[in-house]
């Protein structure tokens, strides 16, 4: 039996954050590869519907990743990104989910390292709290 | 003729029962003609034009409710009602109840002095639909046979504390009379004939047509009492809002029959006829009036009925459209919205004024009556025939006979085809009773 | 017999005489010409299935039953509508969900077998039990009030104010944890599969309990209850009460007490409460007990115009005309509060009210739509 790895999406924006991630792997930064990045053009294009699904469908742990407040390419988006995933998280707490699976970072285009670190950090977290209950795991 | 010794006695003063009465007392048979109301004429006296011929329906029954009323083997007793039936065929002995009308029948001669001078006014008048008012002391209606006034007793001032007594004083033949009682009398008689018609179905309880709520939607039986040159409006097609003629008229069949909801799940039989004749009279009244008749199928069956919608539609210009309407609001100038379906495409059109056909439901009397009397209601109560197809004028009952529509919809032809039916069964009873007596 | 031919004969489409008078109406019809109950049960009749379950406008009815209630021949068109939209999805045709479909993901996760925590709204003051006879069926409010904070945050306070409402009757009521959403949702936007399985769930997590009575503020879960579920599984071995009834019984008894109150609202009949459940008296009975003015708007009762949205399944222009049209009445009594018991339609009607670009006749309207069980908690004597 495989040991469990966990499976993360993370929502990108193409602005700042999958141009960091972009930084990261063209610096040659070592991080683990659990995630399956999704490039948004902004955080603000997030629906709660998102997280929901790609932990319904299985995902272990969700990661949106926008540019710093103030910076957003589109003025607000980040804002409005902001209220939506503290909404989510209450959510997922009620569900029973757990909002610590739904990690908000803001990470500019030149913070490589940042992107680097709070993936391996996400991870050890995710290991910690173990696979997502909605797939059968225990909780 | 030889005068038999028995009698028939025939509940209701309707245009069934005054045929089955006067066949009857053709034959030289006694008969005791019962009627609830303070005048024979039933409901065909309430409406104005009879299809399909167009024939003005006051007048052609007005002879026979005369005759009636003046024939020597015909007793006519109004305000009264069977409270008891023993017996049986051949032999019965009825419990009739003859009501107070505090006025001598004998005695007034229906100048109508009294009508004027009485103080108590603004009573509705149900014969009229309540579109107009009477006062305490009435006269049914203009044509009423007997011709003689009727006082209301719970409006009345001087039954109910003693005071006025206006109309005895005018009366100049004495014929206001205080102290009648009602009266208890028993027949004896060899069959009874059971014509009490039909109640009109009062529409306010559906409210997706808005009666009640906005002042043009009429239902049939108003609009008939409106286009009635004898009627409140003095025949002028009038709205009640503003009392402007209308322009347009909409037809709205099909209300409260053939629906499940309502409890009254079969076909009225007369409403599709009696929209066509009122759309075409309507046209009569108002030059260029458009009218409109909404339904869901027309049932133009018996003889002349069919050429009488198409004439409608040739040379009346009636526009008839088969789909089931609603009202569900009004423009602020009081036209009501109706609203429709047009190969599944929603509309909606307003209307001067809407006329609902109502459904005609069986008489509240009847499940008291049919106690009394001993015979069976079918599901709807209507009172049942014994056999659907090959008895249809017996009752449950041996001896009753029914007519007209208090045993199911039909028009007034069938009613007094109906009527003379049972007269015919009835004379069976008093012949047999003649053979084995 | 084919699933859509029985389908079809269960729904009584071959009584239809295609009169018309749904259409004439059918409050969607008046707004969208195109849309017509008559044509969708026409041609079911003429056995074009393939046709019907690609139609679009299966997604447009908005299962209000205004058809039903009226149809003369007794046609149970929302029956046929719920589960034709089963077979639609089955091909592929599927609706355009409002919140990209958020609302129904987060009711298919209650139902997953995971630990929830349906309860943080139970405070040390509210007595509840976990065995007894009475169930207080607490569904999504909590929930949605979470997922719709910027709408109907209200919303988180009803089971708590359900509960004390309860207590102050002398009544602890069981809630549970356990508890899934009703698939409400899930069955009328054609999923099926999953409404089975928390139907099961629900059921089991009740019959566990012992409770003999269960009693529902949302008008979509009591519905669910009674009719959907027992379409499924039969009679169930409790009984299903909406807490307008439960409460005007409590009321009846003398163990409430409100008070004096000097409000004037007016009442909104819910779809599911009103024409689906036939309950229309009760909470006016409920407001009179309270001595609360009732103003009512022109059309209620049988005739109460729907919010516009079903099963968060048929949003659009049309749902907005609707809801515009609702809170014109509403505004039109020159009440402070529009109450209703349906999470939704409070939703629904907070949505217009709180648009960005609300449409100009909405711009003088005061009205404030407010649950029904908050209102009542609100004015109990003793009470906050």
């Amino acid at each position: 039996m495989t040991e469990w790895d966990p499976k993360i999406v993370a929502f990108c924006c193409n602005w700042c954050s999958y141009a960091g991630a972009d930084l990261a792997g063209v610096s040659r930064m070592q991080y683990p590869p659990n995630a399956r990045v999704i490039r948004i053009m902004c955080t603000g294009r997030l629906e709660p519907e998102f997280i929901l699904r790609a932990l319904e469908l299985g995902a272990d742990g969700v990661l949106v990743a926008g540019c710093h407040i103030g910076c957003c390419h589109y003025i607000s988006g980040n804002e409005r990104a902001e209220v939506k995933i503290a909404m989510t998280a209450e959510l997922l707490d009620v569900l029973g989910m757990d909002k610590r699976r739904l990690r908000l970072e803001w990470i500019s285009a030149s913070e490589g390292r940042i992107f680097a670190d709070t993936m391996k950090d996400f991870v050890n977290q995710l290991k910690e709290l173990g696979p997502n209950p909605v797939k059968g795991g225990a909780k | 003729m030889e005068k038999t010794e028995s009698s028939v006695l025939v509940i209701g003063g309707g245009v069934a029962g005054i045929q089955a009465s006067l066949d009857l007392a053709d034959k030289g048979v006694i008969v005791h003609l019962v009627e609830k109301t303070p005048s024979i004429g039933g409901r065909m006296a309430q409406l104005d034009k009879t299809f399909p011929t167009n024939d003005c329906s006051i007048c052609i029954l007005a002879p026979k409710m005369a005759d009636c009323f003046g024939h020597p083997n015909i007793n006519v007793w109004t305000m009264s009602e069977v409270v008891g039936l023993e017996g049986s065929r051949g032999n019965f002995k009825a419990k009739v109840l003859k009501k107070a009308r505090y006025v001598d029948e004998n005695k007034c001669t229906g100048c109508g002095e009294c009508l004027e001078k009485c103080p108590t006014k603004e009573l509705p008048n149900t014969w009229e639909q309540k579109l107009t008012t009477r006062r305490a002391i009435y006269m049914q209606f203009m044509q009423a046979v007997p011709r003689v006034a009727v006082i209301d007793p719970e409006n009345c001032r001087f039954l109910l504390e003693g005071k006025c007594g206006v109309c005895k004083k005018v009366c100049k033949r004495e014929a206001i009379d205080y102290e009648q009682k009602d009266v208890e009398m028993e027949f004896n008689v060899a069959a009874v004939v059971v014509a009490t018609g039909f109640d009109v179905w009062d529409p306010t309880p559906s409210t997706e047509y808005g009666y009640g709520k906005y002042p043009n939607v009429f239902t049939a039986m108003e609009y008939e009492r409106i286009i009635n040159a004898a009627g409140p409006t003095h025949g002028h097609i009038q709205r009640r809002s503003d009392g402007n003629e209308p322009a347009t008229m909409a037809y709205i069949q099909c209300v409260g029959s053939r629906n499940l909801k309502t409890g009254h799940p079969y076909c009225c039989s007369v409403c599709c006829m009696h929209s066509t004749k009122e759309s075409m009279l309507a046209r009569e009244h108002i030059e260029g009036i458009k009218s409109t008749i909404f339904y869901k199928d027309m049932r133009a069956c018996s003889k002349g009925f069919n050429e009488y919608v198409e004439r409608n539609k040739r040379d009346y210009g009636v526009e008839y459209i088969n789909s089931d309407a609603t009202v569900q609001g009004q423009k602020e100038n009081g036209n009501p919205i109706v609203s429709f379906d047009i190969a599944g495409k929603s509309q909606q059109r307003e209307f001067d004024m809407v006329v609902l056909a109502t459904t005609l439901v069986p008489a509240k009397g009847n499940v008291e009556l049919a106690k009394t009397l001993g015979i069976e209601l079918d599901e709807f109560q209507f009172f049942k025939a014994l056999d659907h197809t090959l008895e249809p004028i017996s009752s449950s009952r041996p001896g009753v006979y029914l007519a007209g529509y208090c045993a199911g919809p039909m028009d007034i032809p069938e009613s007094v085809a109906m009527g003379s039916a049972a007269a015919a069964k009835a004379m069976e009873a008093l012949v047999q009773r003649k053979v084995f007596a | 017999m084919t699933k859509i031919e029985k389908i079809i004969e269960d729904a009584g489409a071959f009584d239809c005489v295609e009169c018309g008078k749904c259409t004439s109406l059918c409050p969607v019809a008046k707004i969208n010409p195109n849309f017509a109950p008559r044509l969708i049960v026409v041609k079911a009749q003429a056995g074009m299935e393939s046709e019907v379950k690609a139609d679009k406008d299966i997604w447009s009815c908005v299962t209000c039953e205004i058809c039903n209630d009226m149809c003369p021949y007794e046609v149970d068109f929302s029956g046929f509508i719920q589960r034709m939209r089963g077979e639609a999805v089955d091909m592929g045709n599927s609706p355009v969900c409002s919140e990209a479909g958020a609302v129904h993901t987060m009711q298919r996760l209650t139902g997953k077998g995971q630990k929830q925590n349906r309860l943080l709204w139970l405070t040390d003051d509210l007595k509840v039990k976990d065995n007894g006879d009475v169930f207080f069926f607490t569904g999504c409010a909590y929930q949605l009030g979470v997922l719709f904070k910027d709408k109907a945050e209200e919303l988180k306070r009803v089971p708590a104010s359900v509960v004390k409402i309860l207590n102050a009757a002398g009544i602890e009521p069981v809630v549970s944890n356990n508890e899934v959403c009703c698939g409400h949702d899930l069955i009328w936007s054609g999923n099926e599969a999953v409404f089975e399985e928390l139907m099961r769930k629900n059921v089991e997590t009740i019959k566990a309990t012992g409770a003999k009575t269960v009693v529902f503020s949302c008008a979509e879960g009591y519905r669910t209850f009674s009719i959907d579920y027992q379409d499924f599984l039969g009679d169930l071995d409790f009984e299903v009460k909406h807490i307008s009834e439960y409460l005007l019984d409590l009321i009846k008894e003398g163990k409430l007490e409100f008070k004096d109150s000097n409000a004037k609202v007016t009442y909104h009949d819910s779809c599911r409460l009103g024409r689906h459940m036939g309950v229309y008296e009760q909470p006016r009975e409920i407001l009179k007990a309270m001595k609360v003015e009732l103003v009512e708007m022109p059309s209620i009762k049988d005739k109460a115009i729907c919010c516009g949205v079903n099963a968060f399944a048929s949003c659009s222009e049309v749902s907005r005309k609707m809801q515009l049209d609702r809170l014109l009445e509403a505004k039109g009594t020159g009440t402070s509060a529009m109450l209703t018991f349906c999470p939704k339609c409070l939703i629904h009607y907070n949505c217009l009210l709180t648009m960005e670009k609300k449409p100009l006749e909405l711009d003088k309207v005061e009205i404030n739509v407010r649950d029904f069980s908050n209102f009542i908690a609100e004015n109990l004597k003793g009470g906050k």
